[in-house]
C-alpha cells in the first residue's frame, strides 16, 4: 500500500453563509467518506477540514503577510490521508471525496522514512 | 588462412548487424514490455534492454544469430533486471513499485514470447494513463513501445529535443512516484481508459507512414513487411 493526499480544493464562497440544507449534505457526505473508503479496500489515515483561506498568513523567508498562499477562487479546504494499492485505486477513493464546489487533488507522499 | 578468418568474421559482424537491426525493429516493445514486468521500473528495464541489445551484437557475432532473436534479448534483458533488483536490495526497498507482482517471475523459464501480448498491452495502458498529459502519452509511447529516440519525436511534435526530454523525464518520474499501475484495466474501468490506448495505436501507424527522422517521407522500416502487430496492418 502506497500513501496518498487528497487535496480538497473548493471555491470558499460556497461555504460563507450555506443554507442548513448545504452543510447538512456535506458534513453527512464527510462522514459517510471513511465507510466508503474501508468498502474499497482502502485506508484514512489521517486528514483535517481548514478554516477559509482568509484566515491564512503567509511567511515567505522572514516576510509575513496577510492572506493565502496563492489567491485562487478555488482554495484548499482541507485534506485527507489516505492508504491506496496504486494510483488507480486511490483515484478510485477520491472520487468517492466529497467536494460540491470543487474538486481534488491527489499527490503521493513522499516516502521519507528511509527504509 | 589469416585472410580468410577476417573475411568470416566480417560476415559474422555484418549477419549479426543486421539480425539486431531486424530485432531492434521487430522486438523491441516486446521486449522491453516484459522486462518492465521483472524490473518494476521503466527506467531499469530500458537500460536492461539496450544492454541485452549491446550484448547481443557481440555474442551473436561469435556465436551466430539465434533462432529467436527476441526470446534471446527478452532473457538477457530480464536477467539482468533481476540482477540488478538482486544486486541492491537497498535499492530495491527505496524504488517505488510499479507493479504488483502476479507471480515471482521466471529468468528465462518458459518462453517470454507466450504472454508477451499482454505484457505490452499492459505498457500502453500504463503509457496512456489520464493522470499522464496526452502530449506525454503519445511521446513515452513512442518512446517506450516503438524505441523512437527523443530526437524523433521532439521532431513529430515540433518542439526542442531538451522540452522533449524533460517531458518523457517527467512522465516517466510521475509513473513511479505516483504508482501508476502496470496492468491492462479491468472491464469497467475500459471505457475511461480505451480511447487514450487506440489514439495511440493509431498514432504508431501514422508514425509508420511519415518518417519521423531521416530524408526519405516514408519509413519503411514501420511501414513494410508483416505487422509486428499481430492483428493489426500496418498497411
Amino acid at each position: 500500500m502506497a500513501e496518498y493526499a487528497i487535496l480538497i480544493y473548493e471555491d470558499a464562497s460556497a461555504y460563507v453563509d450555506p443554507s442548513p440544507e448545504v452543510w447538512r449534505q456535506t458534513m453527512e457526505a464527510h462522514t459517510r467518506f471513511p465507510e466508503q473508503v474501508a468498502d474499497k479496500g482502502g485506508k484514512i489515515t489521517g486528514g483535517k477540514a481548514l478554516q477559509s483561506a482568509g484566515t491564512a498568513t503567509t511567511v515567505r523567508s522572514d516576510v509575513v503577510t496577510d492572506g493565502p498562499f496563492a489567491d485562487t477562487k478555488e482554495a484548499l479546504g482541507g485534506f485527507y490521508l489516505i492508504e491506496a494499492r496504486d494510483l488507480d485505486h486511490a483515484l478510485e477513493i477520491a472520487k468517492l471525496c466529497p467536494a460540491p464546489f470543487g474538486g481534488v487533488e491527489v499527490r503521493p507522499v513522499w516516502d521519507t522514512s528511509g527504509g | 588462412m589469416g585472410h580468410l578468418r577476417r573475411l568470416t568474421a566480417k560476415v559474422a559482424d555484418a549477419a549479426a548487424r543486421a539480425a539486431l537491426a531486424e530485432a531492434h525493429r521487430r522486438e523491441w516493445a516486446f521486449v522491453l514490455a516484459a522486462t518492465v514486468r521483472v524490473a518494476r521500473d521503466i527506467d531499469l528495464a530500458e537500460e536492461c534492454v539496450q544492454d541485452a541489445y549491446v550484448a547481443a551484437l557481440d555474442a551473436w557475432t561469435r556465436q551466430g544469430v539465434p533462432r529467436s532473436p527476441g526470446a534471446w534479448l527478452t532473457t538477457a534483458a530480464r536477467r539482468r533486471a533481476l540482477d540488478a533488483l538482486r544486486r541492491d536490495r537497498t535499492l530495491r526497498s527505496k524504488l517505488p513499485l510499479l507493479v504488483e507482482p502476479a507471480q515471482e517471475p521466471e529468468p528465462g523459464g518458459r518462453g517470454a514470447i507466450d504472454e508477451i501480448g499482454d505484457d505490452r498491452l499492459a505498457l500502453i495502458f500504463t503509457c496512456c494513463h489520464p493522470a499522464l498529459a496526452v502530449e506525454a502519452q503519445v511521446a513515452l509511447t513512442l518512446r517506450l513501445l516503438c524505441g523512437l529516440s527523443t530526437a524523433e519525436i521532439a521532431r513529430a511534435f515540433l518542439v526542442s529535443e531538451a522540452t522533449m526530454a524533460a517531458r518523457v523525464t517527467r512522465a516517466k518520474k510521475k509513473i513511479s512516484a505516483a504508482r501508476i499501475p502496470y496492468r491492462v484495466p479491468g472491464a469497467a474501468e475500459l471505457p475511461d481508459r480505451l480511447d487514450a490506448a487506440l489514439t495511440v495505436v493509431h498514432l504508431l501507424y501514422t508514425t509508420g507512414h511519415a518518417a519521423p527522422a531521416g530524408l526519405a517521407w516514408s519509413a519503411r522500416t514501420w511501414s513494410s513487411g508483416p505487422s509486428p502487430w499481430p492483428g493489426c496492418s500496418a498497411g
